[in-house]
């Protein structure tokens, strides 16, 4: 077992990831060039439809973070954020983007030209507490960017009120009130509408993928998980759709033809947590056992479908499920999903990584265990690790 | 008249043991409803007829807690969950806490599923203070009281009036004494005075507000004693809960001098004092968008200014960051903050506490370097 290494690919669509992430961070790049407008955001919220129909560039300085994670980036990374003080007890994101943007940022060799500086920063209070520290530090580092100081409430799922998704379409008008001052762009609501409807598309879309994983044997295992970067940074998209009706197709495909993702299936597995981004190799250390996490807790965050109806209070719907639905802000939502997804997807057993970087994900974890084994009878094993770094993962354990 | 002593002695008694005082206020027929965060508003719950008591933790060795919760978080969710599961909150009637950091939130959902109580209530805060972010705190207020009164707690507009003016008028007391304190005339050591105010946090207001007064009256009779200054170099102690007393003598036996302070068991606790509002309901919508920030809450840049006022109001001349290992919020704010309270003329020093308390030795010598760097 190594600890750190790449995971293979065997999906065609997956070996597309290289050209997809290079193509998105290109036309972050070529936007800033061209002068349209760059703003930064947290992920999973409804500012990313915004942004698409606004014709703004949205870049997620959270998502660079497992980019920076593949090619190998972090320590160094996290030598600059931890030398600032920035405590190696921190979520290793927020490490990571911290480190970059003082340290290698702007510099001739960083990989696929590293991230644009923003002229926006959308800086929300609510999703985690790292997320909403991490855009605080940006406001910092970048003084001469809009900032956006958004406000979402904070509340479980199964305790959404009416008042709730008043302030946040409330939060949502605000914030196409600051793009317009901002940028000089108005906002085209039909443009919206059919952003909206693609968004949702791709929610489906990505529904319909994971249905295939509920096939014997499973077209997709977790280590091809990365295709779900369309949905995290193209929400709102036709290159979403595109390449998720690809993906579509190919599961389809190989699942009625009884393809599996590895030769002899022997065990389904449950994958709760973010994965190592620095080593997505695990998941194929255990397919070499026969073994597939077939299905996982982080992916189902970026699939929310929407009321297309109404677009921005969508919007603002999906804005306050998403960190909820994978956090320990819905604890209950948040198990019995994994107890209906460990139905569906025929578990046999489940991993589930207790994430030094991730308070919110891991917190509650004893209990799904506990409802795994009462409940569905299905055994779990907490492995210790870090979604980024990896000097918080020993091999030992395995 | 009593001493001062004495009355810090009820003070001591309340905290040493969490479950005597919780089973002893329910014996008198009340409910208690706990809270983690100074960010609950207590006054709504104290109107709704119910004693609200801040959830003690307490440097303790975790043993059953690491069964439902990693080790990676601060040591008061952990020890607090570690006293509930040992059954020392088994007459609690419930948990209410608004919302402020990842781990209180997760804890909050993890006694849920493993701590039987009647009651349960996460409510959520705005960040900002526009009139659409007071109307959804207000909805929220009004949700809470309505869950409340699900439960036979019925919160009128004249209890509220009442509760608020109570625990207004104890922090108005309390900031007296912080003033006394920055100028040297309050005879209580940090350990008394913090105990004063952990006190505060767990007591029934009523009574609260009486050992206050007789506080106040000892004062102005100086039958408390000759101030005695300890002397020593003035910091501002900055930071979230301190449970751990000893941490009080241990920063006076190494020569610094507690001035002032932003922790939520200390000044974070009474500022403001109140709020205004021509109805009971905004007045306390008012004191808690107000609430001197916690850094769950609020950025780094916009905390620096009011560390560098406390520092200069109390003539503190550095800052001991004292922080729960594994705090988030707080570590994440200490860089830009070190740099701006730097740029001050204010130098810092950051110091952890895990469950078990802090290492003495070390923690004193880095203490002592500390504060000769700073001179006399």
């Amino acid at each position: 077992m190594e600890k750190t290494k790449k995971s293979t690919k065997r999906l065609a669509t997956a070996k597309e990831l290289t050209r997809v992430v290079s193509e998105f961070y290109l036309e972050c790049h070529q936007a800033k060039a061209e002068g349209k407008p760059v703003g930064w955001m947290p992920p999973m919220n409804g500012a990313i439809e915004l942004f698409y129909a606004m014709d703004l560039q949205p870049v997620f300085p959270e998502n660079w973070s497992p980019v920076c994670a593949a090619f190998g980036l972090t320590p160094a990374n996290f030598e600059v954020a931890e030398g600032m003080g920035y405590s190696q007890d921190l979520c290793g994101y927020l490490r990571n983007i911290v480190g970059f943007v003082h340290g290698m940022m702007g510099g001739d060799h960083v990989p696929l030209g590293g991230l644009p500086e923003p002229d926006l920063l959308v800086s929300a209070s609510g999703g985690c507490i790292p997320a909403m520290k991490i855009f605080q530090i940006m406001e910092h580092r970048f003084p001469d960017a809009h900032v956006f100081r958004g406000d979402l409430p904070q509340v479980a799922l199964e305790h959404i009120q009416p008042h709730h998704v008043e302030y946040a379409v409330h939060q949502m008008k605000q914030l196409i009130e600051f793009l317009t001052e901002a940028t000089g762009r108005k906002l085209d609501y039909d443009r919206l509408a059919e952003v909206v409807r693609l968004s949702d598309e791709s929610c489906a879309l990505w529904d319909e993928i994971c249905s295939y994983r509920r096939h014997v044997p499973t077209p997709i295992s977790a280590a091809e998980i990365g295709i779900m970067f369309v949905l995290v940074t193209r929400q709102g998209t036709q290159i979403a759709v595109d390449f998720l009706t690809k993906v579509r197709d190919e599961l389809k495909e190989r699942a009625e033809n009884k393809i599996g993702i590895i030769e002899d299936e022997k065990l389904r597995l449950f994958w709760d947590n973010i994965p190592l981004w620095y080593n997505m190799g695990l998941f194929n250390y255990f397919e070499k056992m026969g073994a597939v996490v077939v299905a996982e807790t982080y992916s189902a965050a970026w699939s929310i479908r929407m009321d297309t109806s109404d677009p921005l209070k969508a919007l603002a719907i999906k804005t306050l499920k998403s960190y909820p639905l994978v956090s320990c802000v819905s604890v209950e939502t948040r198990k019995e999903m994994v107890l209906k997804a460990c139905r569906e997807y025929k578990i046999d057993g489940a991993l589930l990584h207790s994430n030094k970087s991730c308070v919110p994900i891991t917190l509650g974890q004893a209990d799904i265990k506990r409802a795994l084994e009462e409940e569905l009878d299905i055994p779990s094993v907490v492995i210790d690790a870090d979604h980024m770094d990896d000097r918080n993962f020993s091999t030992a354990q395995f | 008249m009593s001493s001062l002593s004495d009355y810090v002695s009820e003070f001591t008694r309340a905290l040493e043991n969490p479950k005597e005082l919780i089973d002893d206020i329910s014996r008198s027929g009340k409910k208690v409803v706990g809270y983690f965060c100074t960010y609950t508003p207590v006054e709504l719950i104290h109107a709704a007829g119910a004693v609200p008591v801040r959830i003690s933790g307490g440097p303790m060795r975790i043993d059953r807690a690491d069964r439902l919760a990693p080790s990676f978080l601060c040591p008061y969710m952990r020890t607090a969950l570690e006293r509930a599961l040992a059954g020392d909150f088994e007459n609690l009637f419930g948990l209410i806490q608004g919302y402020t950091c990842d781990v209180a939130c997760g804890m909050f959902n993890v006694w849920k599923g493993n701590i039987p109580l009647s009651f349960y209530h996460i409510l959520s805060l705005p960040y900002g203070e526009s009139p659409e972010a007071k109307l959804f705190f207000e909805k929220e207020l009004v949700n809470l009281a309505d869950r409340l009164s699900d439960h036979d707690m019925e919160v009128s507009d004249a209890a509220l009036e009442q509760s608020l003016d109570i625990y207004g008028e104890i922090r108005r007391i309390m900031q007296w004494l912080y003033e006394k304190r920055y100028d040297g005339e309050l005879p209580l050591s940090a350990r008394e005075f913090y105990t004063v105010i952990r006190g505060i946090q767990v007591l029934p207001p009523e009574r609260t507000e009486e050992l206050l007064a007789g506080m106040v009256s000892s004062l102005e009779s100086n039958a408390g004693g000759d101030a005695r200054n300890p002397g020593g170099t003035p910091i501002l102690l900055s930071g979230s809960l301190v449970e751990d007393m000893d941490i009080f003598d241990l920063i006076e036996r190494s020569g610094g001098r507690i001035a002032a302070d932003d922790l939520c068991t200390g000044f974070r606790h009474f500022d403001p004092p109140a709020g205004d509002g021509r109805q009971p309901i905004y007045r306390l919508i008012e004191r808690y968008v107000a609430h001197f920030p916690c850094p769950s809450r609020q950025r780094a840049r916009h905390r620096a200014p009011l560390l560098i006022d406390l520092a200069h109001r109390s003539g503190a001349r550095g800052v001991v960051f004292l922080i729960q290992k594994f705090c988030t919020p707080h570590l994440t704010d200490i860089p830009i903050l070190g740099r701006e309270l730097k740029e001050a003329g204010l130098p810092s020093l950051v110091i952890e506490m895990e469950e078990t308390g802090v290492m003495e030795g070390q923690t004193a010598t880095r203490l002592q370097g500390f504060f000769e760097m700073m001179g006399d």
